[in-house]
């Protein structure tokens, strides 16, 4: 297509999905890549706008990795990012800390948290915001009383983010085992990480399970997450057998005799 | 505005008796039971105000009596001026019974100044309340007239003649001074009014003549507004009264116009806008919407007011309905219109995100939308404040980064931190050695790694009673890859026998 037409179109693309964004698949953002090809291929690119994804942590005791992987993402989009979360949410499972958050990789100015009495308010903020266009990314943390009202609010929530297109990372407190209408589900666990040289805790490691995608197949990987440079990097499991050590060729002399 | 025998209508409002009966009020002063208030029925007895008990009862044994309540009648003149609010902004508390009513500017609202005291008197008298009121140039006359005079008007600049028949008490004198002048033979205020200044304060002190040229409008005195005057308001009158929460709504839209065009006079929006409902039987509700940007928009205004109500549900309870409603741009800040140009979404995004925090700011409260500013302090808990995410950035933020070494691969701080450290069971050497194992919340977990100890003292500036004793942080792995932030409380030795192991956060 001639070069002016194909900008002309773009353009033109760009105004009508300003002026109405209920047209589907016009006003796109590209995907939030993760940076490693296994996952993005699988992914379509990667965690893609205008929908919701799910995150749960595979054993309880692996809560605060699920929000470490939620964190990364938010460290990889571009503009703001909203928190929600419940007053039992942040006595249960803690709050978010700042300097850790900073030394993540999320820097704090573009973070605003939402600390609301219930989880109802936590659902009605996550659909005003997905509504509303105004940040990046809305991470909502599904306290426990709502598991028994699964289905439904889960697809509230995705049909608002594909007409506003935004994208919402629904945080559950445990795998939900009912259908829903979320893009992708995953299952998020800690996994140790590989030792750095003397012996010290290595990266922050993910053991990722992705349970449903619509876009493709299922899977699971293990990632690492590098603070400096924000970017995911795929991990060696830890059990490979230990690096050879430098032997001389000839074996030690004995003495005979 | 003189609120007669505010005691005993109080009294009177709640209880059945019928108007005609004597009623007095009586508190213990000087060890006997004196009557304080009375009301027009025992008035017309010849009892007064100060008479001992004993005697009034001597004379009618039969007499209905009250315990004195001044909270209780602060409390009710409170309320009342809240529903004075209806008239003017401007109400100022003159206790323990008067109320003063700024109403310049707003007399064209009613028709002219006497049918604003007819319409108060009407009102107050259906509510059960006797009153006295005067309009006048200052404070000062209309007090006096209302208490002591017959008029209820006087005419501008016509203070001097109003006063002139009234006894000194009208000038708000001290009691002392009134005797001492009742000892010289001034009674009137026309006897004080044209002697020589400088023996009468030399006399009777200076605070006297200031009475009397705050009362003639020499001297200015000015109202002390119960509260913040709002730098424009904008209101609604209904004849019937309005209860449906959609018409309350489209209400508060109209007048969002008004209140617009006012501010877009001034070149200002508004950051916290009060909303004023005034129920047709007394009661005034007020709701605050604070707002992180300079706003005018009488749609946003609405959106924000809708999420307000919605979140108070059934407490804001219009009952018969509302007669009026009013806003009030309490805080205003200079705004100029945005320049709009060709690629400018920058403007237009924070724009919206100004808007969405607002309104949830309205629907949860402007505490729990919050930003994290980091803090210079060393102790972990305090190292970062939540602050509402309207308030202004602060201009520095102090970079902790020198402190952490910048080649570890895994972040030194954690990205969960409980507010209340969980107290956990750590087996370790003593006595400063790694945890080994610990068991939180009921499961065992193994060490495979540790890294530490990291040793933050707690400031030995403050006192050095419970002083807080030092920690030992560990960054400790366990086998499955779950990282936790555990601390040592306490020095072995030095400071406790057997330090307590905690739990403070949680990594990724």
């Amino acid at each position: 297509m001639h070069p002016v037409r194909a900008e002309t179109l773009r353009q033109l693309r760009q105004s009508v999905a300003r002026i109405d964004p209920g047209l589907h698949g016009l006003d796109s953002r590209p995907p939030l890549a993760l940076g490693i090809d296994a996952v993005d291929a699988v992914l379509g690119g990667g965690f893609a706008y205008g929908a919701l994804h799910e995150l749960a942590p595979a054993m309880p005791v692996d809560a605060a990795a699920a929000t470490g992987f939620a964190l990364a993402l938010a460290a990889r989009c571009k503009g703001h990012v909203l928190w929600l979360q419940s007053d039992f949410g942040r006595r249960e499972n803690g709050a978010l800390y700042g300097p850790g958050l900073d030394l993540f990789g999320l820097s704090l100015d573009r973070l605003i948290i939402l600390t609301a009495t219930h989880g109802d308010g936590v659902l009605w903020a996550m659909e005003e915001a997905l509504r509303s266009r105004a940040v990046g990314l809305v991470v909502g943390e599904m306290p426990d009383e709502r598991v028994a009202d699964d289905g439904t609010a889960a697809r509230r929530l995705a049909f608002t983010a594909r007409d506003a297109g935004g994208l919402g990372l629904l945080l559950r407190p445990r795998p939900a085992l009912a259908p829903s209408a979320a893009a992708t589900r995953w299952q998020v666990a800690g996994a140790p990480g590989t030792p750095d040289a003397f012996g010290g805790l290595g990266r922050t490691t993910f053991a990722l399970s992705l349970t449903k995608n619509r876009r493709g197949s299922c899977g699971c990987w293990l990632i690492a997450w590098d603070h400096h440079e924000r970017a995911f990097q795929p991990a060696l499991s830890v059990g490979v057998a230990a690096a050879a050590d430098d032997r001389s060729d000839r074996p030690p002399l004995s003495r005979v005799g | 505005m003189w609120l007669r025998r505010l005691t005993t209508d109080r009294i009177a409002r709640r209880s059945a008796a019928s108007a005609d009966a004597p009623l007095a009020v009586v508190a213990n002063i000087d060890q006997a039971l004196r009557i304080t208030a009375l009301n027009d029925a025992a008035a017309r007895l010849r009892l007064s105000v100060g008479m001992a008990l004993a005697d009034a009862r001597a004379m009618y044994p039969a007499l209905p009596v009250a315990q004195a309540d001044p909270e209780a009648d602060a409390r009710l003149l409170a309320a009342i001026a809240e529903w004075c609010d209806r008239y003017t902004p401007l109400v100022g508390l003159s206790p323990p019974d008067g109320l003063l009513l700024d109403i310049t500017g707003c007399v064209h609202l009613f028709h002219g100044e006497t049918a604003l005291c007819r319409d108060l008197v009407r009102r107050f008298a259906m509510q059960g309340f006797s009153v006295r009121v005067a309009v006048a140039d200052t404070v000062g006359s209309a007090w006096g007239v209302a208490r002591y005079g017959n008029d209820v008007v006087v005419v501008p600049g016509g203070q001097r003649e109003a006063l002139a028949p009234l006894p000194l008490a009208a000038l708000r004198l001290a009691s002392g001074t009134i005797d001492a002048l009742a000892q010289v033979g001034l009674k009137r205020v026309a006897d004080v009014l044209d002697k020589p200044r400088a023996p009468l304060a030399a006399r009777f002190g200076v605070e006297f003549l200031r009475c009397l040229d705050r009362a003639l409008g020499r001297e200015d005195e000015s109202i002390m507004p119960r509260l913040p005057i709002p730098a424009a308001i904008a209101e609604r009158r209904f004849p019937e009264p309005i209860a449906r929460e959609d018409d309350v709504l489209g209400t508060i839209e109209q007048i969002a116009h008004d209140l617009r065009e006012l501010l877009e006079r001034r070149g200002e929006g508004a950051r916290l806008i009060q909303l004023a409902l005034f129920r047709a039987d007394g009661q005034v509700h007020r709701l605050e919407i604070g707002t992180a940007a300079p706003l005018r928009d009488p749609a946003r205004i609405r959106r924000l007011f809708t999420d307000r109500l919605a979140a108070l549900g059934e407490a804001c309870d219009p009952g018969f309905g509302y007669d009026m409603v009013r806003l009030s741009a309490l805080v205003t800040e200079r705004t100029d219109p945005p320049q709009t140009g060709f690629a400018c979404s920058d403007a237009e995004d924070d724009a919206e995100l100004a808007h969405l925090v607002d309104r949830l700011g309205a629907r949860f409260g402007l505490r729990r939308v919050t930003r994290l500013e980091p803090q210079d302090t060393h102790i972990p808990e305090f190292a970062v404040m939540a602050v509402p995410a309207h308030a202004p950035r602060a201009p520095h933020a102090p970079t902790e980064q020198a402190d952490y070494h910048h080649d570890s691969l895994a972040p030194p701080r954690p990205v969960r931190l409980f507010e209340r450290p969980e107290p956990v069971d750590v087996t370790a050497l003593v006595p400063d050695g790694p945890p080994l194992r610990f068991r939180w919340r009921h499961v065992l977990h193994e060490v495979a790694r540790a890294e530490g100890p990291e040793r933050i003292a707690m400031e030995w500036w403050h006192d050095a009673e419970g002083a807080p004793l030092t920690r030992d942080y560990f960054r400790v792995e366990d086998h499955g890859g779950m990282r936790a932030w555990l601390y040592r409380e306490g020095l072995y030795g030095s400071e406790v026998a057997r330090p307590r192991w905690f739990l403070h956060g949680l990594f990724a």
